[in-house]
């Protein structure tokens, strides 16, 4: 169980990270980024680039890399709303869905092209896990949860203790209201994406220590990063984060608990053991998508109904 | 009364926009329905019309209660709206828009359309002819071809209103009919609505235009912070101070607005 | 080499089948579908299905693709009435994945058919008429059929009143509301119908290349039928298939020239960059695509007639 919750926590912060991020645009700018996972792609790949190229010890190499990799792919999420998205701001919710499709495939292709198709692993040394319990906890894990609590935390006191949290609360909230009270919108928008993608890239860089890197990271991700941003109430950065630790305990939980009772209720076996099968645990997240749109769009926190 | 709003209130969160409104409007009469920026109108309007759900109370229309319908059952019994924001299909032509409005079409249905082509095409042809009827009456039949979008503010609200009219509704909400139209076109408007009128055509008509209200309206309905603040005959009502203090507080006017927004576009 | 064109030209027909049903769907209903590849995966293993496990003829199997294809687009389209768009477009997109998932893990009769082995041996319609040659042009003749017949009736349910409400809806859902229009049963039709064409497309590929396994249908797919219908331009046939055309040709320009293995990947990868960037280009520069929508013309009124009698009657 305790092996559960620390698996739970550690893909929650990898959710939660990107997921932050698209929900940020969403709210400010109204419209579903296909193409958001794959910051955390780039940022995975820039990071560990730079990483094999620093002459320092790995844990470093690896922390530089990942800051520089934030920064770089915070500047890309501007130039991607600057040559793009901003041209389209007046064009309907669905050419901007299909658009940013299509950069995502764009940029998740451009990374297969750079670094290849094949799986990839940042040069961590070999680190005996801690064991407690009965469970384990690799220090890469720990980290990972310790870092993502601490910006989630930076976040937060940015959001409500700044003057920019409030410049983008209040743009997000109404932009001709803000602009008329003189906030440069246009500016806030362009903080917003950098802040989104660079969020975006740290939580791909946690996914790329915890597992491998891949090309395709970002759209395995894709489905899940949407079901917690949507669970949470899309919109709504707390929700982000509520639908993230959700759907990170639901993945890991629904394959350990036996589902017998109630399968043996709906008449569908008579067997005394149930479990998912492995291969469906990938479905996890998909399933609570569909069943949040089915039953609950706004999600626990919404804010657009 | 064929259109009886009674007790009609509607919460958003914490938020009053309407609070027990009563509203009557006659067959063969032109009912106004005004009232400052804020005051619920717009509210009031998407209730009758099936957009929105109240909190409580009920919309008699016809005889029948109406309130929660979905928006196209209620406009299929009769009660048709338009929009202040004119939203006809910008991206089809004016002849498409009307043939869009005509009712009970049996090719709208795809397997009566491939079952019987016959009876869609006598349709199409009738409804035709109707829609030039229309188009000509409001100006616009030379316009057949020319996509929505490409009209002027006020030939769109034109088109609004014969596009309406081509499902024969026994009530017409007008939302705003002349608002950021150019002055030469709102007396054309203002005329065809007369006319329609005279042939028996009932209508509820929400304005912020004063003398558009005087010109077309028998009887008038103010509504001030989602109350009722009165309800006669249109001379009476706005000549009380009650309701001149409403628009003042609200930083209205209510003396005939001159052309404050001017059309951009031709025409 | 001409047996290779022909192969390919079979290919491209397929696809575009299944563009004519995205273009028909997008272009009509306005409402985006990230999981048109569902449709695709679903005609095809159903039909292999009936075929290759249940022993059922072979256009039976593909009169159950269409089927099943069609239920599918009912299924998905039921839930779009109080969702919002883009909620819809991630719907499906999970969806189709979820299909993809559950085929995956399934197995289907014996030990080594379904799930990941996928499924093998699936007849080819009037295989034993021919040779192997010439099963490769009456197969490509039997696509092209396919492709016409598709073209044509999708044509023409755009020239409908049907169409034409389908297209009122997609510009403008509250105007065709207040005008009694039932969106929600309008809208179902459209993506039963384009699920229809996209599942026949899957049984015809399925029989066609004779195996599937769920590698066939991951979302690579959806995104290359989207570049091909944004290309053309949404909403219409002609430019469903000009799409089609344009798209295939780059996805497949590289295979000729050779290159050495280890940038194999790399030119793959690359073709899909250069296919995004052609999208994004198009939706930008191009908004109509390279084939823009016609509009139905009325010219004038017929003379002789005209009165302005409007009221509830009807034209003197």
């Amino acid at each position: 169980m305790i092996q559960v919750i620390i698996d739970s926590l550690i893909r929650a912060s990898e959710l939660a990270l990107i997921g932050v991020g698209l929900t940020m645009v969403y709210d400010i700018l109204r419209f579903a980024s296909f193409a958001h996972v794959q910051f955390g792609t780039i940022g995975a790949f820039v990071a560990l680039s730079i990483s094999l190229l620093l002459p320092v010890p790995p844990v470093l190499a690896i922390a530089v890399g990942a800051v520089a990799a934030c920064a770089i792919t915070g500047l890309l999420g501007i130039l991607c709303d600057r040559l793009i998205f901003a041209r389209l701001r007046d064009r309907a919710a669905a050419i901007l869905m299909i658009a940013s499709f299509g950069l995502g495939m764009v940029m998740q292709y451009g990374v297969q092209a750079i670094w290849g198709a094949g799986p990839r692993s940042f040069p961590l040394p070999l680190t005996r896990p801690w064991v407690f319990f009965d469970a384990r906890l690799s220090p890469t894990g720990a980290a990972v949860i310790v870092v993502a609590v601490l910006i989630m935390l930076a976040f937060h006191l940015v959001l409500t203790r700044t003057h920019l949290g409030v410049a983008m609360r209040a743009t997000a909230d109404n932009q001709p209201l803000a602009e008329s009270s003189g906030i440069f919108t246009e500016r806030i928008i362009r903080i917003v994406w950098f802040i989104g993608a660079a969020l975006g890239a740290l939580g791909g860089i946690m996914l790329g220590l915890v597992a491998q890197l891949q090309a395709n990271m970002g759209f395995e991700i894709m489905v899940a990063v949407f079901a917690a941003a949507i669970l949470g109430g899309i919109g709504n950065v707390y929700g982000a984060v509520l639908g993230a630790a959700v759907v990170g305990f639901a993945e890991n939980i629904g394959l350990v608990i036996n589902w017998a009772p109630i399968a043996n209720l709906l008449g569908l076996t008579s067997s005394s053991h149930v479990y998912i099968p492995v291969g469906f645990k990938m479905g996890i997240p998909f399933t609570i998508l569909i069943l949040i749109l089915l039953f609950r769009p706004r999600g626990l926190l919404g804010r657009h109904a | 009364m064929l259109l009886k709003v009674d007790g009609i209130t509607r919460h958003f969160g914490g938020l009053v926009a309407l609070q027990d409104v009563m509203l009557t409007a006659a067959e063969g009469e032109i009912t106004g329905l005004i009232g400052p920026n804020g005051s619920g109108k717009t509210t009031l309007v998407n209730i009758i019309s099936g957009f929105l759900k109240p909190t409580s109370g009920s919309v008699i229309f016809d005889g029948t209660p109406i309130e929660g319908l979905e928006p196209h059952r209620i406009a299929q019994r009769g009660l048709c709206r338009t929009f202040q924001i004119t939203l006809n299909p910008q991206r089809m032509t004016v002849m498409e828009n009307m043939l869009l409005g005509a009712p009970r079409q049996r090719g709208e249905t795809i397997l009566q359309a491939i079952l019987h082509p016959g009876t869609v095409h006598r349709e199409e042809a009738a409804n035709l002819e109707r829609a030039w009827d229309l188009l000509e009456m409001v100006k616009l039949a030379g316009h057949a071809d020319e996509y929505a979008g490409s009209l002027s503010g006020g030939q769109k609200k034109l088109l609004a209103l014969a596009q309406v009219l081509m499902a024969q509704p026994r009530l017409i909400l007008l939302d705003e009919p002349v608002a950021g139209v150019n002055p030469r076109l709102i007396d054309d408007i203002v005329d065809v609505i007369k006319l329609l009128r005279q042939q028996g055509q009932s209508f509820l008509v929400i304005e912020h235009n004063m003398g558009v209200i005087r010109a077309l309206c028998d009887t008038v309905c103010v509504l001030d912070m989602g109350r009722v603040l009165a309800e006669g005959p249109v001379e009476a009502v706005l000549a009380r101070e009650d309701v001149l203090r409403a628009y003042i507080a609200a930083g209205g006017q209510l003396e005939d607005e001159p052309a404050s927004q001017t059309d951009l576009s031709t025409g | 080499m001409l047996d290779f064109l022909i192969y390919l030209l079979t290919v491209v027909g397929i696809y575009g089948m299944v563009s004519l049903s995205l273009s028909f769907q997008f272009g009509r209903t306005g409402l985006v579908n990230f999981g048109q590849v569902a449709f695709f995966m679903v005609g095809a293993y159903f039909s292999s299905i009936a075929t290759a496990i249940l022993g059922l003829p072979v256009g039976l199997g593909f009169i159950i693709a269409i089927i099943a294809g069609g239920l599918l687009g009912a299924l998905m389209a039921l839930p779009i009435g109080d969702l919002r768009q883009d909620y819809w477009a991630i719907a499906t997109l999970a969806a189709a994945e979820l299909i993809r998932i559950v085929f995956l893990n399934v197995n289907l009769g014996s030990d080594y058919v379904g799930a990941a082995y996928g499924i093998t041996n699936i007849p080819g319609p009037f295989r034993e008429y021919f040779t192997t040659t010439t099963y490769g042009y009456f197969y490509l003749g039997l696509v092209a059929v396919c492709v016409v017949a598709a073209f044509l009736i999708l044509s023409w349910v755009g020239r409908t009143p049907y169409g034409r409400l389908l297209k009122g809806i997609r510009e403008s859902d509250e105007v065709a509301r207040a005008l009694g229009k039932d969106v929600r049963v309008a809208r179902i039709h459209a993506l039963s119908i384009g699920g229809a064409v996209a599942g026949a497309a899957g049984s015809l590929y399925a029989h066609f290349v004779g195996f599937i396994d769920p590698q066939f249908f991951m979302p690579i797919e959806t995104f290359l039928i989207w570049a091909m219908i944004i290309m053309g331009g949404p909403g219409n046939p002609v430019g469903a298939l000009v799409g089609t055309l344009v798209v295939q040709v780059i996805y497949n320009s590289t295979r000729f020239i050779q290159f050495a293995s280890e940038y194999a990947s790399t030119m793959a990868a690359l073709r899909m960059v250069l296919i995004g960037v052609l999208i994004l280009l198009v939706i930008l520069y191009l908004p109509q695509g390279l084939v823009p929508e016609r509009r139905r013309r009325y010219g004038a009124r017929p003379s002789g007639k005209g009165s302005a009698n409007t009221g509830g009657g009807h034209a003197a």
